[in-house]
């Protein structure tokens, strides 16, 4: 019987998956400079997430943000958070939602790898590595 | 009789040809010449030139930017470089690529120095022009760009940050500086500049 209990409490808490961070990458830009981070978040968990900041050492400067365009005008403003549906994904990629690194502390050059920390109100802290390409 | 249909044939070639050959012209619409005005800019090792005279008896694709764009103005420079990638892979000389600052204020001639040199972009094809705003702002109007600041704010520290809401635009220019055609920079179809650059050029 106890074990019985025991299975159906695991069953009810069983871990719901997790927060997925892939296909990571920003354009090489120079130092004092700006670029774009992006990657695809993947909520494989039973509860909506937020991304709501990001760190890294290579700027104190960082802020979500996402391209509108207003017909041939294209523009940026920031958002603040990324809501990712339970079950979902959400790709930041060129022309849509990104994450904004200004005032770079050094060049970043193509191939580099540069970390960064995703905060996210459930899953909490994520740390990414992501490579310097052209796009 | 047979002399008669190699004539027909002979003159069917021509003349598909020659309506091929107009058409293609006839794909780039539009015809302004902006040589009649001289715009002063400096290049990115602060050299004075002249637009459109630095790039005269080339076929050139200009690209408006701002350096501290991290979205738009890359994918921009991007397309232009992918362009210019396959125009020297298949050995199509006689084409120019400007970028143009929208950004006068910060973009000075070193920085975009560092801008193409962090892209490996090749200066001997590939200029960057800043002016100053007067220069800028005459040049933008003339070719329909606009570049409006937005979203300023200063820091602890005092520095000034902005971004910008600007045209989308490459512009293609003819070998005598006329204004033959406009595409979406950071969307633009590259076969379809492809192609309008080797028509222009041809």
């Amino acid at each position: 019987m106890i074990v019985f209990i025991t299975l159906i409490v695991l069953l009810m808490f069983k871990p719901g998956g997790e927060i997925v961070i892939k296909e990571q990458w920003l354009r090489p830009s120079a130092k004092k400079m700006t670029t774009a981070l992006y990657f695809t978040i993947e909520n494989e968990t039973d509860e909506p997430d937020t991304l709501y900041s990001v760190k890294s050492y290579i700027s104190d400067k960082i802020e979500i943000h996402e391209t509108y365009s207003s017909g041939d005008m294209m523009g940026m403003r920031e958002i603040g958070l990324i809501v990712i549906g339970a079950g979902e994904e959400v790709k930041l990629e060129p022309g849509g939602k990104h994450v904004m690194v200004m005032k770079l502390k050094r060049d970043i050059n193509i191939d580099d790898n540069v970390k960064f920390e995703l905060f996210f109100n459930n899953a909490g802290l994520i740390k990414i590595s992501a490579k310097a390409i052209f796009n | 009789m047979i002399v008669n249909k190699f004539f027909f044939l002979v003159a069917f070639i021509v003349l598909t040809a020659a309506a091929l050959f107009v058409s293609c012209k006839e794909k780039l619409p539009l015809n302004i010449n902006l040589a009649n005005r001289k715009y002063t800019f400096y290049n990115q090792d602060s050299v004075k030139v002249n637009f459109p005279e630095v790039t005269f008896g080339n076929v050139t694709v200009v690209g408006f930017i701002y350096v501290n764009c991290p979205d738009i103005c890359p994918m921009t420079t991007h397309n232009m470089n992918l362009t210019e990638q396959r125009l020297k892979s298949e050995q199509v000389g006689d084409v120019k690529f400007v970028s143009i600052t929208f950004d006068p204020g910060r973009d000075y001639p070193s920085v975009l120095k560092k801008y193409g040199q962090i892209r490996e972009l090749d200066f001997n094809t590939w200029i960057f022009l800043w002016g100053d705003k007067n220069n800028t702002k005459a040049l933008l109007n003339r070719l329909d760009v606009t570049a409006i600041p937005t979203d300023s704010s200063i820091s602890d520290k005092g520095e000034l940050t902005y971004n910008m809401m600007h045209t989308d635009r490459i512009s293609l220019i003819d070998k005598d500086g006329k204004l033959k055609k406009n595409y979406r920079g950071s969307k633009v179809n590259l076969d379809e500049l492809y192609n309008d650059i080797k028509n222009l050029r041809d």
